[in-house]
């Protein structure tokens, strides 16, 4: 694997396993430029989130290493409090689960949290809240608990919570899984326009559909926790040896001439051999 | 399931029609309401209650527009007051204020009153019945019951008299904590009790087991609401019904174990180590500076009306 300098995330032969029995990283090695939208395609289960979370400092692998910013990023280094705040102001992660990620008391509190602990002043932050509140279309819910929020909007409160801190890496974990068309949509446009705005984006998705907007080069897992490929989003789709052999498409998966592969409802019968 | 799997094999009887246990006509006959209603009932009125709490709190009265910091020291304030005094006039005096107090911030009186009085009877009144008889607080019979060798048992002047105070002093002291319980959104009220020197870490961790109470209530629902849609007919088995409640309970803590860990990584991955740092936000005014004056004025008065009319 060969590593330039405007890489920002580098991981080398990296190895986890949970309870140091149940595997999720089996020796992955990649590397994210700056800049750059990468997804990680899989099935569940397959070790895409133990790899965001490996990515975002929260875990830690067995072995391998990992480098961001060019500095190793290691259980020691992220006591010390610069590389600390350094490390936390410039990576975001939004997690799978919103009820997890918005965990203060309102949303107003959820999306200052971050800026709070980064020591921004107080000024700063009531703008940044207002900014990214709008930004999401989110403003009417500023006082609201999170016990009284959908889950499209817990997302977007999520989102908010990461974006007021500005990073420079945002990390999606399943960003469109349980949310409406027109949310997804939405979603999609904004993880485009963040990239255009110079964010590097690493995102694991299920979602084929908008693979060519979110990123523009995919990694996917195979079952066996190792990535076993590396490529542009429509070369990754139309290899379907690869995407059936990981588990990411059904043998009833079809297209209708040239459009993306995709499963609808079929006559079942066929099943049962009375077609 | 491997991706070039065989089809399913689904089993004959799930493809043919079931005889279903009873006719889908109504018999008259009423199922008992069994814990798993029960529970339901109460879990969602406490989503109901919590809900119209919010709302009563959003509401453009008095106090809802006091800073919750002057509220709270107020409220303690008054409270000592309510804790000094003697006379049943003067309490009586202190709790039509607090029932003025709820009408000028829009609650509704029936409900104030009911959530003041609800419990009173239960908790205070098993205290106070036994000392209002001549063998507690002796002194002048007013309500003879029976006699004791030669000697008439009942209740007293002086023992009805203190009984009377001590009710009264619970019922007001409860009313100032509901008016600033019902005017204050729970967040505000966590952040007001900043101003009486809690730990910021406390209220924190308060807050937020607030927010995740109404989370881990909704796994419950969802549990009892999968059982109930589940439940066929109407026998009761007492021990299986209980190994389902432990069963939940456990689910339920094991669910809020991994919640708490992922929450724990959201907080790091904002940059959380350890320290507290919460929003300010709440501002003291000129109406909260009159308002507290008002009240402390208020309470200096009502112990001086107290101390002239003698212990």
């Amino acid at each position: 694997m060969s590593v330039t300098s405007e890489d920002l995330l580098v991981c080398t032969d990296l190895r986890y396993a949970y309870l140091e029995r149940f595997t999720a990283l089996d020796g992955v090695s990649f590397s994210v430029g700056r800049g750059k939208k990468v997804a990680l395609l899989g099935a569940n289960g397959c070790g895409k989130s133990t790899l965001l979370k490996i990515l975002d400092g929260l875990l830690f692998p067995d072995s391998g290493g990992y480098e961001a910013f060019g500095q190793p990023v290691t259980e020691e280094d992220l006591e010390d409090e610069q590389f600390s705040m350094g490390f936390r102001s410039r990576v975001g992660f939004i997690f799978q689960n919103s009820d997890a990620q918005v965990f203060s008391p309102t949303v107003r509190e959820e999306i200052a949290f971050g800026p709070l602990q980064m020591g921004i002043p107080p000024e700063r932050i009531a703008e940044r809240i207002d900014d990214v509140m709008e930004m999401l279309d989110i403003a009417h819910l500023i006082d609201r608990a999170p016990f009284q929020l959908s889950s499209g909007e817990k997302k977007r409160v999520a989102i908010a919570s990461v974006l007021v801190m500005n990073p420079e890496v945002i990390l999606f974990d399943e960003p469109t899984a349980a949310l409406d068309p027109r949310t997804q949509q939405r979603l999609v446009e904004l993880i485009a326009e963040l990239n255009q705005a110079g964010k590097t984006i690493v995102l694991a998705t299920h979602d084929l559909d908008v693979l060519d907007i979110v990123a523009d080069r995919c990694l996917v897992f195979s079952e066996q926790h190792r990535i076993v490929a590396q490529d542009t989003p429509e070369r990754i789709l139309a290899d379907r040896d690869l995407l059936l052999s990981v588990n990411l498409v059904h043998e009833h998966t079809h297209s209708h001439g040239g459009g993306r592969p995709h499963d609808h409802a079929h006559d079942l019968r066929h099943h049962a051999g009375r077609a | 399931m491997t991706v070039a799997s065989e089809a399913l094999r689904t089993p004959d009887w799930l493809l043919q029609g079931e005889a279903g246990l009873s006719p889908c006509t109504r018999s008259g006959k009423q199922k008992r309401r069994s814990f798993i209603e029960k529970t339901l009932n109460g879990a969602s009125n406490v989503m109901r209650q919590a809900m119209f709490s919010e709302d009563v709190a959003q509401q453009h009265g008095l106090l809802q527009r006091i800073d919750a910091r002057v509220k709270v020291v107020v409220g303690l304030v008054l409270l000592l007051a309510v804790a000094f005094v003697h006379h049943i006039p003067v309490l009586l005096g202190m709790y039509a204020l607090t029932l003025v107090m709820a009408a000028v911030s829009r609650l509704p009186i029936g409900f104030f009153i009911k959530r003041v009085w609800l419990f009173i009877p239960i908790f205070t009144g098993v205290i106070v019945v036994p000392a209002t008889f001549s063998f507690v607080t002796p002194g002048d019979i007013v309500l003879p019951l029976w006699s004791w060798h030669g000697h008439a048992v009942g209740m007293t002047t002086q023992g009805l008299e203190t009984a009377g105070l001590l009710v009264m002093r619970v019922a007001t002291s409860v009313s100032l904590v509901v008016l600033i319980t019902l005017t204050t959104p729970w967040v505000k009220l966590l952040a007001g009790l900043r101003a009486l020197f809690v730990p910021r870490m406390f209220v924190l961790i308060i807050g937020m087991a607030y927010r995740y109470v109404f989370l881990l209530l909704n796994s419950v629902t969802d549990m009892y609401t999968a059982r109930k849609a589940r439940t066929v007919g109407n026998e009761r088995d007492t021990r299986r019904d209980r190994r389902f409640v432990a069963a939940t309970a456990g689910a339920l803590f094991g669910k809020a174990h991994a919640l708490s860990e992922e929450v724990h990584m959201a907080m790091t991955s904002r940059g959380f180590r350890g320290d507290a740092k919460t929003l300010g936000g709440l501002r003291v005014s000129g109406l909260d500076v009159a308002f507290a004056l008002t009240c402390v004025t208020v309470a200096a008065l009502l112990l001086g009306g107290d101390h002239l009319l003698g212990r």
